[in-house]
């Protein structure tokens, strides 16, 4: 331990030194002030960006005012260029001669609907490279900066990791715009929060964090300000980063936040008091903070009816457990407790595992690798093979490896199981928790069968109680037990049964369910008088 | 002190988990025979009296464990000396506690198994749970006292619907008069578990709700003594008594008899996961208190440091402090509760009470004649 942390310290004096260094970063342009000679201007810029063949400039001449505008091509529309600043410019003929031309052309010209004066040079590359169009006008030391934005962007297609079955079909999408759109066409209240932030030293990227002001917990919102505030990277490519770099604990195989791809779980969550994490280019949206239980609770159970939702939910949990410790039980069962396998069972898998060669971790650990490859392979392959390396998996697993006394029939069936019980998980980071944690388990149980199990488990369970995201314990609200807010736990309770926010995320503003939402309806007799059954 | 606090429901359920922790695993009170869950019941109430020493101390130091108010009652040195005792105590019974629990997988399952594997892998388990804190501990309590409530119930159950139990087997009740079971109480369920609550002394100031303390303390107290009684019950019923005095451990027995629609049968698992968070809870909570009373009287600010020696230190008391287990068992039944568990959980705490009681007076009779 001692030694970590001294390796850890040293790396700490070091990263200082490197931020010493980052200070004259030399990717950054100096910061100069705007020229009066706009061509001047114009030349610095093709120069800054190595006369790159996206960079358009074109000259243009309001009457007899001279002036160039810049736009990035495939970033800017141009449709929009041309049609609400190009197509007014030149259009104005005659323009009093003695007038401040820029206020002119800001005020009166340009036929955009956000448009901003710049004065510093930083700002001219910052709004160029979001896609906005940039005037010049000769013998003015300002530019002016109008939304031309209009990349070629996914539209909002049905998601594909998270499916549902009654849930909204929209899922999010690369552009920060359109997501943050997404969750505000449903919560129509001025209390729902936007703040952007730029992350990433080289990359520059849009993040933007939502939340809804009164219900979350101001504290966890300062705490997550403050550890996006800390990142200092050269980019930021996707919100798996952002997670990484602001989680409480980087030693655990369990997910601290949660991340979808669905703006009506992101919307039950603002509304819980979770706060959203935007990141441009990537249709995850990372929340936090997130509880086990909640990697455990998908769409549909709040679609549909409370005793559907909680069986399903019951089994999905067995499910977890399933896939967590199923082939650790046979291994266990079968080298160490054999006597508590009914006997007529005991015979068969016996006598299935005669001509095995292998002991049953080896076994176990061939046909889980092989699993494992195959599924990888699954997901990297072009679609045309897929389907060639999933009909050569069920063979190989399936029939070959059997018949050719590699392994027992049972093992495939402990396999396939396990296999199955992992994908049900509605998030996958939970999923590949358990994925991972199973290797060890089936460790332990070859060691010392249950007992080696369960001391895993045990240990596992520890882990567990030791985590926090964001200062919330991470098993809320079961450890430390709290019985206000057992609604959404193992049994989901009947909707209007939800008449509290989780306490421990949103401080204050806690009733989210008004008195006698229980449906009370009248007799049957006082609507339809029915003079009995005919 | 680490700096944690717990709530009275993570008491209630830290107190349950470990007053049953290993005493349904052995035969409790087997002397008195059939009338075990009597004796079991009688020493539930001697603990409770007990218990009211250990509380009326910490009502009057509060904030401070039992080797911070030893000082303060007795003096610098002569305290210090009372806490370094209670301290190996603590260890000791750790050990001990660790001890039965390897001895008890190494006869019944893992014949082949060295004792100190076992014991290893458990004790390192503890020293992670100890590392993490206590709060830590209390919330992996909540966890498992559902799991095993749970297992409880559906075991209960199924004895039941096996029809194994003979309530015959119960009667004559109080056969040979009052003797018999009152020298079960004495010598053996006195001490163990009730009386070695006095490992609370070092937990009670990490309580947020100092009022809550005695009702929950005394509320878990009561419901363990009646699972206890009601596990000794069903088992002498399920066994008989002759079974039922000469088995190591009844409750496996009794286990092992279920047999349910030809495939329902052999549950011994649910008896070792029992056996496995039970004994968990027991040695963790000897063992905390023994590492935060070593980290009070040598002023250790980070108290996780001492998990780790303390804990191999643990590890091995727990192999050699006996050769085999029928020594084990000896000291277990004749020499610790008259050597160790009266001195500690007894004669200690009452002469503590006695002296804090006259200084608190004198104290209170200084506080009230000097406004006047």
């Amino acid at each position: 331990m001692s030694i970590l942390s001294s390796i850890m310290k040293k790396k700490k004096k070091q990263r200082k030194n490197d931020n010493y260094r980052q200070k004259q970063d030399p990717l950054k342009p100096e910061d100069l002030p705007i020229l009066r000679e706009y061509k001047e201007n114009i030349r610095r810029i093709k120069e800054e960006f190595g006369d790159s063949a996206d960079i358009v400039c074109r000259d243009f001449k309001v009457s007899i005012h001279k002036g160039a505008l810049v736009y990035v091509d495939g970033l800017a529309d141009n449709k929009v260029v041309s049609d609400f600043l190009l197509e007014p410019f030149m259009e104005k003929e005659i323009i009093p001669e003695r007038i401040d031309i820029f206020q002119y052309v800001l005020d009166q010209a340009v036929a955009l609907g956000s448009v901003e004066s710049i004065a510093d040079w930083n700002k001219v590359y910052d709004s160029l490279l979001s896609g906005n169009t940039i005037i010049f006008l000769d013998g003015c030391t300002k530019a002016i900066s109008g939304e031309t934005k209009g990349w070629e962007k996914r539209s909002i297609s049905e998601p594909t990791t998270q499916l549902s079955i009654r849930g909204p079909k929209d899922s999010f999408t690369e552009t920060l715009r359109t997501n943050t759109a997404l969750i505000r066409r449903r919560i129509k209240s001025p209390n729902l929060w936007l703040e952007s932030f730029k992350i990433g030293r080289v990359s520059q990227t849009d993040v933007g964090i939502m939340y809804i002001k009164g219900i979350a917990n101001e504290k966890i919102v300062k705490e997550i300000k403050e550890r996006l505030g800390r990142i200092d990277m050269d980019s930021i490519i996707g919100s798996g980063y952002i997670e990484q770099l602001i989680e409480d604990q980087t030693w655990t195989t369990f997910p601290t936040t949660y991340h979808t791809e669905r703006p009506d779980v992101v919307t039950s969550q603002l509304l819980e008091g979770r706060v959203a994490i935007i990141v441009d280019g990537t249709p995850f949206v990372v929340t936090a903070p997130a509880i086990f239980i909640q990697f455990f609770q998908a769409p549909d159970d709040y679609y549909s009816r409370f005793d559907i939702s909680t069986g399903i939910r019951i089994l999905r949990i067995l499910a977890f457990l399933i896939a967590l410790m199923g082939p650790a039980t046979y291994i266990a069962a079968t080298t160490f407790h054999q006597e508590m396998i009914p006997t007529s069972m005991a015979i068969a898998i016996a006598a299935q595992r005669e001509n095995v060669p292998f002991p049953a971790f080896v076994e176990a650990l061939i046909m889980e690798v092989t699993f494992e490859i195959l599924r990888e392979a699954g997901l990297r392959l072009p679609r045309a093979v897929g389907q060639a390396v999933s009909i050569v998996g069920a063979l190989v697993i399936g029939q070959a490896a059997v018949q050719a006394g590699f392994v027992s029939p049972i093992m495939v069936i402990v396999v396939s199981i396990t296999a199955i019980a992992n994908f049900s998980t509605p998030i996958f980071a939970m999923a590949i928790a358990a994925r991972l944690l199973r290797f060890a388990l089936m460790g332990l149980a070859t060691i010392l069968g249950f007992y080696g199990m369960m001391l895993g488990l045990i240990f596992i369970t520890i882990h567990l109680c030791s985590l926090r995201s964001f200062g919330v314990p991470y098993m809320m609200p079961l450890a430390p037990f709290n019985i206000n807010n057992q609604q959404d736990v193992f049994v989901r309770f009947p909707i209007w049964a939800f008449k509290k926010r989780p306490p421990f995320m949103s401080k204050g503003n806690i009733v989210r369910t008004g008195e006698n939402q229980k449906p009370d309806p009248p007799k049957p007799n006082d609507i339809q008088e029915t003079k009995g059954d005919k | 002190m680490e700096k944690a606090k717990i709530n009275a429901s993570q008491l209630f359920v830290l107190v349950v988990m470990f007053e049953m922790g290993s005493a349904i695993l052995v035969g409790l009170g087997a002397s008195a025979k059939q009338d075990a869950w009597i004796a079991i019941l009688v020493g539930l109430a001697g603990g409770l009296v007990l218990f009211l020493v250990y509380y009326r101390l910490y009502m009057y130091y509060q904030d401070i464990p039992l080797t911070s108010y030893a000082q303060r009652i007795t003096g610098k040195w002569v305290g210090r000396f009372i806490g370094l005792l209670y301290i190996i105590y603590f260890l000791y019974c750790a050990a001990r506690v660790l001890r039965d629990f390897g001895e008890l997988l190494t006869t019944t399952i893992y014949t082949g198994t060295p004792l100190i594997v076992i014991n290893c892998l458990m004790i390192f388990t503890i020293i992670y749970g100890i590392h993490k804190g206590f709060e830590v501990i209390a919330r992996v309590g909540q966890l498992f006292l559902m799991i095993i409530y749970f297992l409880a119930i559906v075991g209960f159950g199924l004895v039941i619907f096996s029809g194994l139990i003979n309530l015959e087997h119960l009667r004559p009740i109080l056969e040979n008069g009052w003797k018999p079971v009152m020298s079960t109480v004495l010598g053996e369920t006195l001490t163990f578990p009730f009386g070695e609550m006095v490992v609370f002394t070092m937990i009670l100031p990490y309580i947020n709700n100092p009022k809550k303390v005695k009702v929950v303390c005394l509320s878990a107290m009561v419901l363990s003594g009646i699972n206890i009684a009601l596990t000794a019950a069903i088992n002498v019923s399920a066994l008989g008594t002759d079974l039922f005095v000469r088995a190591n451990f009844p409750l496996l027995s009794t286990i092992s008899k279920i047999k349910l629609a030809n495939f329902i049968e052999r549950l011994d698992v649910l008896f070792m996961l029992y056996l496995m968070v039970g004994g968990f809870f027991k040695i963790s909570l000897f063992f905390y208190a023994a590492v935060a009373g070593a980290a009070d009287i040598f002023k250790f600010t980070n108290q996780a440091q001492l998990s780790f020696p303390l804990g191999t230190l643990v590890l091995f008391a727990s192999v050699t402090i006996a050769s085999n287990y029928a020594e084990h068992i000896k000291e277990g039944l004749s020499i610790v509760p008259i050597y160790l568990h009266y001195p500690f959980q007894v004669v200690i705490p009452v002469f503590l009470l006695i002296i804090a009681f006259f200084r608190n007076r004198k104290k209170n009779a200084e506080a009230t004649s000097n406004p006047s």
